[in-house]
């Protein structure tokens, strides 16, 4: 799966993407999905007034906020050995990536 | 006003972007449908007082805001800057209101001396301790440097604040161009840990435990506890550590972790770590934190070509490239930093920069 998403990054045309298509940022970076409709199933007659259903992506950019959220697999990694190893390269200490 | 200098949203997201970008460019913007499908409709309190923020930094601006608060409409003024106070709700951290003012401050008329009042590290924003390590430093690759500084006067956690700060930036009359394309490697590390009305061990108990994970890479780490007492220790109790990590070509990256209800100050040291660690794999000139700010620098620059290496852009910052397009009209190219390395995700932004003279300085 690694291995798919980096090829399918690399295939991007990052410029055509943001310039040129209609497509939110969210749907820019994870490709366009079928907008799942929720199941209009449950018709609540009971009350007068209803709240418009908003897509699930939109509830996420809610907040406008600039710190990054991490999510905990992110961060799991992290605990492993191997993975505290792989950016060694990527200080002064170690030796050219590898 | 002519129609044709205004630009036009709906919803609330990217707000603050696009406020600035009004206000650099003078343009006006008006949006509209501000959670207008929402239970609790319009904009919210911390919205209400950055507008507010706005208008104190600058003459002439209009705001109008609709009976219902669900659109606004902002008329730029020029950037008046100088001694001012603001006063944060405690909704939002000062981190939200910094975020556009260090865009804004170095166009201002006279150098900015603001001083905020209300959280200083909450879990949303940047805290004010990576402004002052890592955000104005960005600030310095565009030649705006000199006395540019941030002092943290008061420490305030969430829920009830009580911090202040003190932002003190000088004004340019132009932004130099960046060219900014080698990462460099690691070389230190820097870290502030702080805890208010809490034990104070707590900051010592982070470092160790941060310390556990980093000291494998370079010796270069400096961990400093950040000790306020009393009344500069703010009004609720609450820990943080912040780290960055800076390369050979003095490349920033950052990570920070707050404390939470029954978290260990272990693992919220480990969590910082661990982030910080994802953040240098991203790799890079810029962190993803800084990416609107030091592409808003390169579009200001002198009429002459920046380049950055970044890793990919955010939702934030493809929402920012757009409207970048709108009130500028420049566009960036972006491609690949690499061709040849299909492992590396890194892009090349380059663009023309619009020369943007700092206007409000020559009008005394």
């Amino acid at each position: 799966a690694q291995a798919a998403s980096s090829t399918s990054r690399r295939q991007k045309d990052w410029m055509k993407l943001i310039y040129s298509s209609e497509l939110t940022p969210e749907e820019v970076l994870r490709g366009k999905e079928e907008n799942l409709t929720e199941a209009d199933g449950e018709d609540d007659d009971d009350e007068f007034f209803r709240f418009k259903k908003v897509p699930r992506n939109e509830v996420d950019a809610e907040v406008d906020c600039s710190k990054h959220a991490w999510k905990e697999e992110d961060l799991k990694q992290w605990e492993e050995d191997e993975m505290l190893e792989s950016i060694r390269g990527l200080f002064i200490t170690g030796t050219a990536a590898e | 006003m002519a129609q044709a200098g205004l630009v036009q949203y709906s919803g609330h997201q990217h707000l603050r972007l696009r406020l600035v970008l009004s206000l650099l460019s003078g343009k006006a913007v008006r949006i509209d449908k501000i959670r207008s499908e929402d239970k609790n409709p319009g904009l919210r309190d911390f919205e209400i007082s950055l507008l507010r923020l706005l208008e104190k930094i600058t003459n002439g601006t209009i705001i109008e805001i609709s009976v219902t608060g669900t659109a606004v409409l902002l008329k730029p003024g020029i950037i008046s800057g100088g001694p001012l106070t603001h006063d944060c709700p405690l909704s939002r951290s000062i981190g939200y209101f910094l975020e556009p003012l260090v865009a804004l401050a170095p166009f201002a008329k006279k150098p900015f001396q603001l001083t905020l009042r209300g959280i200083t590290t909450d879990e949303h924003d940047l805290s004010v301790d990576l402004f002052r390590t890592v955000t104005l430093p960005h600030l310095q690759l565009f030649g705006i440097s000199d006395g540019l500084e941030l002092r943290i006067k008061k420490r305030g956690a969430p829920p009830a604040g009580g911090g202040e700060v003190q932002f003190l930036c000088p004004i340019v009359k132009q932004v130099k161009t960046l060219n900014f394309v080698e990462p460099g490697k690691i070389k230190r590390i820097r870290g502030v840990a702080h805890a208010v009305r809490v034990n104070p061990q707590f900051s010592n108990r982070m470092i160790e435990a941060s310390r556990s994970v980093l000291n494998r890479y370079i010796p270069d780490i400096y961990l400093y506890s950040d000790v306020y007492k009393g009344e500069e220790s703010g009004k609720s109790p609450g820990y943080a550590l912040s780290l960055l990590a800076e390369s050979t070509t003095s490349a920033l990256h950052c990570s920070e972790a707050i404390s939470q209800p029954g978290v260990a100050p272990e693992d919220i040291a480990l969590q910082a770590t661990r982030a910080l660690l994802a953040e240098i794999d991203q790799g890079g000139c810029v962190d993803r934190q800084h990416q609107t700010l030091v592409l808003l620098m390169m579009v200001l620059g002198s009429e002459d070509v920046g380049r950055c290496r970044m890793g990919e852009p955010t939702p934030r910052t493809i929402q920012f490239l757009r409207d970048v397009r709108s009130f500028f009209g420049t566009s960036f190219k972006i491609v690949a930093a690499e061709p040849m390395d299909k492992e590396c995700s890194h892009l090349l932004y380059s663009c023309y920069g619009v020369g943007y003279v700092n206007s409000n300085r020559t009008l005394a």
